[in-house]
Protein backbone atom coordinates (compact mmCIF):
# COMPACT_ATOMS: atom_id res chain seq x y z
CA UNK A 1 0.00 0.00 0.00
CA UNK A 2 1.01 3.62 -0.38
CA UNK A 3 3.71 4.59 2.16
CA UNK A 4 3.00 8.66 1.23
CA UNK A 5 0.68 11.69 2.71
CA UNK A 6 0.05 13.05 -0.14
CA UNK A 7 -2.73 11.73 -3.12
CA UNK A 8 -0.19 12.57 -6.36
CA UNK A 9 1.83 10.06 -8.18
CA UNK A 10 5.55 10.24 -7.44
CA UNK A 11 6.45 8.11 -10.93
CA UNK A 12 8.99 5.29 -10.28
CA UNK A 13 12.21 6.28 -12.58
CA UNK A 14 11.79 5.30 -16.27
CA UNK A 15 13.77 4.54 -19.25
CA UNK A 16 11.57 5.88 -21.52
CA UNK A 17 11.67 9.19 -21.38
CA UNK A 18 15.48 8.88 -22.52
CA UNK A 19 14.95 5.98 -25.24
CA UNK A 20 12.31 8.48 -26.58
CA UNK A 21 14.84 11.42 -26.87
CA UNK A 22 17.12 9.32 -28.75
CA UNK A 23 14.39 8.23 -31.45
CA UNK A 24 13.87 11.99 -31.47
CA UNK A 25 17.48 12.14 -32.10
CA UNK A 26 17.75 9.60 -34.59
CA UNK A 27 14.96 9.86 -36.23
CA UNK A 28 15.58 13.82 -37.41
CA UNK A 29 19.42 13.10 -38.17
CA UNK A 30 18.45 9.96 -39.66
CA UNK A 31 15.34 11.83 -42.24
CA UNK A 32 18.47 14.43 -43.27
CA UNK A 33 20.88 11.46 -43.97
CA UNK A 34 17.93 10.15 -45.82
CA UNK A 35 17.49 13.08 -47.72
CA UNK A 36 21.69 13.46 -48.62
CA UNK A 37 22.77 9.94 -49.08
CA UNK A 38 20.01 7.99 -49.85
CA UNK A 39 19.53 5.29 -46.85
CA UNK A 40 17.15 4.98 -44.53
CA UNK A 41 18.90 3.03 -41.85
CA UNK A 42 19.24 5.89 -39.16
CA UNK A 43 15.48 6.83 -39.71
CA UNK A 44 14.34 3.28 -39.63
CA UNK A 45 16.35 3.01 -36.35
CA UNK A 46 14.84 6.09 -34.72
CA UNK A 47 11.38 5.14 -35.86
CA UNK A 48 11.28 1.73 -34.41
CA UNK A 49 12.86 3.08 -30.88
CA UNK A 50 9.80 5.32 -31.12
CA UNK A 51 7.08 2.89 -31.57
CA UNK A 52 8.75 0.90 -28.81
CA UNK A 53 9.23 3.86 -26.51
CA UNK A 54 5.26 4.72 -27.33
CA UNK A 55 4.73 0.96 -26.30
CA UNK A 56 6.22 0.64 -23.05
CA UNK A 57 5.43 3.83 -21.54
CA UNK A 58 1.81 4.13 -22.17
CA UNK A 59 1.74 0.74 -20.87
CA UNK A 60 3.61 1.38 -18.14
CA UNK A 61 0.88 4.52 -17.65
CA UNK A 62 -2.10 1.58 -17.88
CA UNK A 63 -0.36 -0.52 -15.14
CA UNK A 64 0.20 2.40 -12.95
CA UNK A 65 -3.32 3.75 -13.03
CA UNK A 66 -5.68 0.82 -14.07
CA UNK A 67 -3.64 -2.03 -12.32
CA UNK A 68 -2.12 -0.25 -9.38
CA UNK A 69 -4.67 2.61 -8.50
CA UNK A 70 -1.65 5.69 -8.82
CA UNK A 71 -4.92 7.43 -10.92
CA UNK A 72 -6.49 9.26 -7.71
CA UNK A 73 -8.81 12.14 -8.27
CA UNK A 74 -6.04 14.80 -8.44
CA UNK A 75 -3.52 12.53 -10.51
CA UNK A 76 -7.01 11.95 -12.98
CA UNK A 77 -7.44 16.08 -12.76
CA UNK A 78 -3.58 16.68 -13.95
CA UNK A 79 -3.80 13.93 -16.80
CA UNK A 80 -6.83 15.61 -18.14
CA UNK A 81 -4.89 19.01 -17.78
CA UNK A 82 -1.96 17.99 -19.89
CA UNK A 83 -4.50 16.21 -22.53
CA UNK A 84 -6.36 19.84 -23.02
CA UNK A 85 -3.11 21.59 -22.82
CA UNK A 86 -1.37 19.05 -25.61
CA UNK A 87 -4.63 19.30 -27.47
CA UNK A 88 -4.21 23.33 -27.19
CA UNK A 89 -0.50 22.88 -28.70
CA UNK A 90 -2.02 20.96 -31.86
CA UNK A 91 -4.81 23.70 -32.37
CA UNK A 92 -1.86 26.03 -32.65
CA UNK A 93 0.41 23.53 -35.14
CA UNK A 94 -3.20 23.69 -37.52
CA UNK A 95 -3.68 27.39 -37.15
CA UNK A 96 -0.17 27.78 -38.88
CA UNK A 97 -1.23 25.96 -42.19
CA UNK A 98 -4.59 27.50 -41.90
CA UNK A 99 -2.58 30.87 -41.86
CA UNK A 100 -0.09 30.19 -44.16
CA UNK A 101 -3.10 28.69 -46.69
CA UNK A 102 -5.25 31.91 -46.27
CA UNK A 103 -1.93 34.03 -46.62
CA UNK A 104 -1.60 32.86 -50.27
CA UNK A 105 -5.42 32.49 -51.15
CA UNK A 106 -6.61 35.81 -50.25
CA UNK A 107 -3.66 37.62 -52.00
CA UNK A 108 -3.16 35.35 -54.28
CA UNK A 109 0.18 36.98 -56.14
CA UNK A 110 0.83 37.45 -60.24
CA UNK A 111 2.47 34.55 -60.83
CA UNK A 112 -0.43 32.70 -59.55
CA UNK A 113 -2.80 34.35 -62.07
CA UNK A 114 -4.18 36.89 -59.86
CA UNK A 115 -6.78 34.59 -58.53
CA UNK A 116 -7.47 31.74 -56.31
CA UNK A 117 -7.36 28.75 -56.92
CA UNK A 118 -4.70 29.28 -59.48
CA UNK A 119 -4.64 29.41 -63.22
CA UNK A 120 -4.28 25.64 -64.40
CA UNK A 121 -5.36 23.92 -61.15
CA UNK A 122 -8.16 21.86 -61.59
CA UNK A 123 -10.00 21.54 -57.91
CA UNK A 124 -11.68 18.89 -56.32
CA UNK A 125 -15.29 18.98 -56.56
CA UNK A 126 -16.41 19.85 -52.74
CA UNK A 127 -19.84 18.11 -52.52
CA UNK A 128 -18.34 15.03 -53.72
CA UNK A 129 -15.77 12.83 -52.14
CA UNK A 130 -14.97 15.41 -49.18
CA UNK A 131 -18.78 15.85 -48.43
CA UNK A 132 -18.81 11.89 -47.75
CA UNK A 133 -15.70 12.65 -45.70
CA UNK A 134 -17.22 15.25 -43.90
CA UNK A 135 -20.58 12.86 -42.75
CA UNK A 136 -18.27 10.26 -42.37
CA UNK A 137 -16.29 11.90 -39.68
CA UNK A 138 -19.51 13.50 -38.05
CA UNK A 139 -21.33 10.44 -37.70
CA UNK A 140 -17.81 8.79 -36.05
CA UNK A 141 -18.63 12.12 -33.50
CA UNK A 142 -21.83 10.44 -32.78
CA UNK A 143 -20.85 7.00 -32.52
CA UNK A 144 -18.16 8.02 -30.05
CA UNK A 145 -20.16 9.94 -27.64
CA UNK A 146 -22.65 6.90 -28.23
CA UNK A 147 -19.49 4.56 -26.33
CA UNK A 148 -19.43 6.89 -24.34
CA UNK A 149 -22.73 7.37 -22.53
CA UNK A 150 -22.28 3.50 -23.30
CA UNK A 151 -19.63 3.18 -20.63
CA UNK A 152 -20.73 5.45 -18.05
CA UNK A 153 -24.30 3.45 -18.21
CA UNK A 154 -22.36 -0.12 -17.83
CA UNK A 155 -23.80 -1.47 -20.81
CA UNK A 156 -20.48 -3.57 -22.38
CA UNK A 157 -21.96 -4.43 -25.53
CA UNK A 158 -23.09 -1.42 -26.66
CA UNK A 159 -19.65 -0.18 -25.21
CA UNK A 160 -17.67 -1.92 -27.67
CA UNK A 161 -20.21 -1.93 -30.93
CA UNK A 162 -19.88 1.90 -30.82
CA UNK A 163 -16.34 2.05 -30.32
CA UNK A 164 -15.90 -0.52 -33.34
CA UNK A 165 -18.11 1.54 -35.49
CA UNK A 166 -16.04 4.76 -34.59
CA UNK A 167 -13.05 3.41 -35.62
CA UNK A 168 -14.11 1.88 -38.79
CA UNK A 169 -15.54 4.81 -40.00
CA UNK A 170 -12.13 6.46 -38.96
CA UNK A 171 -10.53 4.09 -41.26
CA UNK A 172 -13.57 4.59 -43.84
CA UNK A 173 -12.13 8.20 -44.03
CA UNK A 174 -8.66 7.30 -43.96
CA UNK A 175 -9.37 4.65 -47.39
CA UNK A 176 -11.26 8.19 -48.74
CA UNK A 177 -8.24 10.22 -48.53
CA UNK A 178 -6.26 7.90 -49.54
CA UNK A 179 -8.30 7.22 -52.99
CA UNK A 180 -8.86 11.25 -53.16
CA UNK A 181 -4.59 11.60 -52.79
CA UNK A 182 -4.17 9.38 -55.75
CA UNK A 183 -6.49 10.26 -57.73
CA UNK A 184 -6.18 13.83 -57.55
CA UNK A 185 -4.97 16.04 -60.90
CA UNK A 186 -3.10 18.18 -58.79
CA UNK A 187 0.27 17.09 -56.67
CA UNK A 188 1.97 18.79 -53.66
CA UNK A 189 4.57 19.94 -56.12
CA UNK A 190 2.21 22.23 -57.91
CA UNK A 191 2.57 25.70 -56.85
CA UNK A 192 1.43 26.99 -53.16
CA UNK A 193 -2.08 25.78 -53.90
CA UNK A 194 -0.27 22.16 -53.98
CA UNK A 195 1.41 22.90 -50.94
CA UNK A 196 -1.22 24.07 -48.77
CA UNK A 197 -3.25 21.45 -49.51
CA UNK A 198 -1.54 18.85 -48.97
CA UNK A 199 0.41 19.70 -45.73
CA UNK A 200 -2.99 20.76 -44.07
CA UNK A 201 -5.10 17.98 -45.32
CA UNK A 202 -1.89 15.66 -44.74
CA UNK A 203 -1.14 16.62 -41.42
CA UNK A 204 -4.81 16.23 -40.60
CA UNK A 205 -4.73 12.26 -42.40
CA UNK A 206 -1.95 11.57 -40.00
CA UNK A 207 -3.92 12.92 -37.57
CA UNK A 208 -6.89 10.72 -37.95
CA UNK A 209 -4.42 7.47 -37.97
CA UNK A 210 -3.13 8.73 -34.28
CA UNK A 211 -6.23 9.22 -33.41
CA UNK A 212 -7.97 5.92 -35.02
CA UNK A 213 -5.01 3.96 -33.29
CA UNK A 214 -5.69 5.66 -29.53
CA UNK A 215 -9.35 4.74 -30.13
CA UNK A 216 -8.27 1.07 -31.05
CA UNK A 217 -6.61 0.96 -27.60
CA UNK A 218 -9.29 1.88 -26.00
CA UNK A 219 -11.52 -0.86 -27.28
CA UNK A 220 -8.51 -3.30 -26.67
CA UNK A 221 -8.84 -1.94 -22.96
CA UNK A 222 -12.40 -1.70 -22.60
CA UNK A 223 -12.73 -5.55 -24.01
CA UNK A 224 -9.89 -5.97 -21.50
CA UNK A 225 -12.38 -4.77 -18.63
CA UNK A 226 -9.94 -1.94 -17.84
CA UNK A 227 -12.58 0.85 -18.07
CA UNK A 228 -15.02 1.51 -14.92
CA UNK A 229 -18.18 3.06 -15.19
CA UNK A 230 -16.62 5.91 -12.90
CA UNK A 231 -13.38 6.31 -14.32
CA UNK A 232 -12.26 6.04 -17.78
CA UNK A 233 -10.20 8.53 -18.80
CA UNK A 234 -8.20 6.84 -21.38
CA UNK A 235 -11.02 6.59 -23.37
CA UNK A 236 -12.16 10.23 -22.76
CA UNK A 237 -8.91 11.97 -23.43
CA UNK A 238 -9.21 9.77 -26.98
CA UNK A 239 -12.79 11.14 -27.48
CA UNK A 240 -11.23 14.38 -27.15
CA UNK A 241 -8.50 13.74 -29.61
CA UNK A 242 -11.13 12.38 -32.04
CA UNK A 243 -13.49 15.50 -31.30
CA UNK A 244 -10.37 17.83 -32.17
CA UNK A 245 -9.75 16.13 -35.36
CA UNK A 246 -13.41 16.06 -36.74
CA UNK A 247 -13.04 19.95 -35.73
CA UNK A 248 -9.92 20.36 -38.00
CA UNK A 249 -11.53 18.60 -40.69
CA UNK A 250 -14.99 21.02 -40.64
CA UNK A 251 -12.54 24.01 -41.12
CA UNK A 252 -10.21 22.19 -43.82
CA UNK A 253 -13.32 21.71 -45.44
CA UNK A 254 -14.89 25.19 -45.01
CA UNK A 255 -11.85 26.83 -45.82
CA UNK A 256 -9.61 24.94 -48.21
CA UNK A 257 -12.03 22.43 -49.87
CA UNK A 258 -15.28 24.64 -50.37
CA UNK A 259 -13.86 28.41 -50.12
CA UNK A 260 -11.09 27.34 -51.97
CA UNK A 261 -12.59 26.10 -54.87
CA UNK B 1 -28.68 -0.22 -37.37
CA UNK B 2 -28.52 2.18 -34.39
CA UNK B 3 -32.44 2.13 -33.83
CA UNK B 4 -32.34 -1.23 -34.05
CA UNK B 5 -30.24 -1.60 -30.87
CA UNK B 6 -31.63 1.13 -29.23
CA UNK B 7 -35.06 -0.73 -29.37
CA UNK B 8 -33.57 -4.00 -28.20
CA UNK B 9 -31.95 -2.49 -25.26
CA UNK B 10 -34.84 -0.34 -24.31
CA UNK B 11 -37.23 -3.54 -24.96
CA UNK B 12 -34.15 -5.25 -22.78
CA UNK B 13 -34.32 -2.78 -19.73
CA UNK B 14 -37.86 -2.89 -19.48
CA UNK B 15 -38.90 -6.43 -19.82
CA UNK B 16 -35.58 -8.02 -17.37
CA UNK B 17 -35.50 -5.04 -14.78
CA UNK B 18 -39.08 -5.94 -13.19
CA UNK B 19 -38.02 -9.23 -11.11
CA UNK B 20 -34.99 -7.48 -9.59
CA UNK B 21 -36.12 -4.05 -7.92
CA UNK B 22 -31.86 -3.78 -6.78
CA UNK B 23 -31.11 0.33 -8.26
CA UNK B 24 -27.60 -0.30 -6.95
CA UNK B 25 -27.40 -3.18 -9.84
CA UNK B 26 -28.23 -0.69 -12.20
CA UNK B 27 -24.24 -0.52 -13.22
CA UNK B 28 -22.40 -3.46 -12.67
CA UNK B 29 -20.51 -6.55 -13.75
CA UNK B 30 -23.70 -8.07 -12.89
CA UNK B 31 -25.86 -5.46 -14.86
CA UNK B 32 -24.20 -4.16 -17.89
CA UNK B 33 -21.12 -6.08 -18.02
CA UNK B 34 -18.77 -2.80 -17.16
CA UNK B 35 -17.45 -2.87 -13.46
CA UNK B 36 -17.76 0.02 -11.15
CA UNK B 37 -15.19 1.78 -8.99
CA UNK B 38 -17.11 0.07 -6.26
CA UNK B 39 -16.17 -2.84 -7.83
CA UNK B 40 -12.30 -2.68 -9.19
CA UNK B 41 -10.59 0.75 -7.72
CA UNK B 42 -7.09 -0.94 -6.34
CA UNK B 43 -4.51 0.86 -4.32
CA UNK B 44 -4.31 4.14 -3.46
CA UNK B 45 -7.69 5.03 -5.46
CA UNK B 46 -9.68 2.61 -3.39
CA UNK B 47 -7.70 3.79 -0.15
CA UNK B 48 -9.14 7.52 -1.31
CA UNK B 49 -12.85 6.59 -2.62
CA UNK B 50 -13.29 4.46 0.72
CA UNK B 51 -12.17 7.18 3.23
CA UNK B 52 -14.62 9.90 0.79
CA UNK B 53 -17.46 7.72 1.45
CA UNK B 54 -17.28 8.27 5.14
CA UNK B 55 -16.30 12.04 4.68
CA UNK B 56 -12.59 11.87 5.78
CA UNK B 57 -9.83 13.33 3.62
CA UNK B 58 -6.57 11.87 5.21
CA UNK B 59 -4.75 13.15 2.17
CA UNK B 60 -6.22 16.70 2.44
CA UNK B 61 -7.39 16.83 -1.19
CA UNK B 62 -10.10 19.24 -0.14
CA UNK B 63 -9.99 22.51 1.21
CA UNK B 64 -9.78 22.42 4.92
CA UNK B 65 -12.54 22.73 6.98
CA UNK B 66 -14.24 26.19 8.30
CA UNK B 67 -13.47 27.25 11.74
CA UNK B 68 -13.96 30.46 13.97
CA UNK B 69 -10.02 30.68 14.59
CA UNK B 70 -11.36 31.86 18.76
CA UNK B 71 -9.77 30.47 21.62
CA UNK B 72 -12.96 28.22 22.22
CA UNK B 73 -12.89 27.08 18.43
CA UNK B 74 -9.29 27.17 17.38
CA UNK B 75 -8.55 25.88 13.35
CA UNK B 76 -7.83 22.24 13.63
CA UNK B 77 -4.80 21.33 11.57
CA UNK B 78 -4.48 17.61 11.33
CA UNK B 79 -0.99 16.03 10.97
CA UNK B 80 1.04 13.19 10.32
CA UNK B 81 3.99 14.20 12.57
CA UNK B 82 3.99 16.55 15.72
CA UNK B 83 4.32 19.81 13.42
CA UNK B 84 3.24 21.65 10.44
CA UNK B 85 3.78 24.53 8.28
CA UNK B 86 0.49 26.56 8.82
CA UNK B 87 0.26 29.93 6.07
CA UNK B 88 -2.38 32.27 7.55
CA UNK B 89 -4.17 34.51 5.02
CA UNK B 90 -5.43 36.88 8.12
CA UNK B 91 -7.94 39.05 6.31
CA UNK B 92 -9.72 37.86 2.78
CA UNK B 93 -7.52 38.79 -0.46
CA UNK B 94 -4.65 40.08 1.79
CA UNK B 95 -1.69 38.87 -0.46
CA UNK B 96 0.82 38.34 1.57
CA UNK B 97 0.49 34.88 3.52
CA UNK B 98 1.95 34.51 7.24
CA UNK B 99 3.76 31.07 7.78
CA UNK B 100 4.77 29.79 10.82
CA UNK B 101 5.26 26.42 12.59
CA UNK B 102 2.45 24.67 14.43
CA UNK B 103 3.51 22.71 17.39
CA UNK B 104 1.85 19.77 18.93
CA UNK B 105 0.39 20.88 22.56
CA UNK B 106 -1.02 24.21 23.38
CA UNK B 107 -2.68 26.10 20.59
CA UNK B 108 -0.81 29.02 19.20
CA UNK B 109 -1.54 32.05 16.99
CA UNK B 110 -1.09 33.74 14.47
CA UNK B 111 1.42 36.43 15.13
CA UNK B 112 -0.46 38.57 12.80
CA UNK B 113 -3.71 38.55 13.21
CA UNK B 114 -3.94 35.91 16.52
CA UNK B 115 -5.99 33.49 15.01
CA UNK B 116 -5.63 30.40 17.16
CA UNK B 117 -4.60 27.35 15.55
CA UNK B 118 -4.52 22.99 17.27
CA UNK B 119 -2.18 20.78 15.96
CA UNK B 120 -4.82 17.73 15.84
CA UNK B 121 -1.54 14.35 15.40
CA UNK B 122 -2.67 11.80 13.75
CA UNK B 123 -1.06 8.11 12.47
CA UNK B 124 -1.53 7.25 9.07
CA UNK B 125 -3.83 4.33 8.83
CA UNK B 126 -0.81 2.26 6.18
Amino acid sequence: MAHQAHAYHMVDPSPWPLTGAVAALLMTSGLAIWMHFHTMTLMSLGLILFLLTMYQWWRDVIREGTFQGHHTPPVQKSLRYGMILFITSEVFFFLGFFWAFYHSSLAPTPELGGCWPPIGITTLNPFEVPLLNTAVLLASGVTVTWAHHSIMEGQRKQAIQSLTLTILLGFYFTALQAMEYYEAPFTIADGVYGSTFFVATGFHGLHVIIGSTFLAVCLLRQAQYHFTSDHHFGFEAAAWYWHFVDVVWLFLYISIYWWGS
Amino acid sequence: MAARLLLRSGLRAVTTCQAVRAPALSRSMAAGGIPTDEEQATGLEKVIMKAMKEGKDPFNMMKPKSYAGSRNDPHLVPSITNKRVVGCICEEDNTSIVWFWLHEGEPQRCPSCGAHYKLVPHNLSH
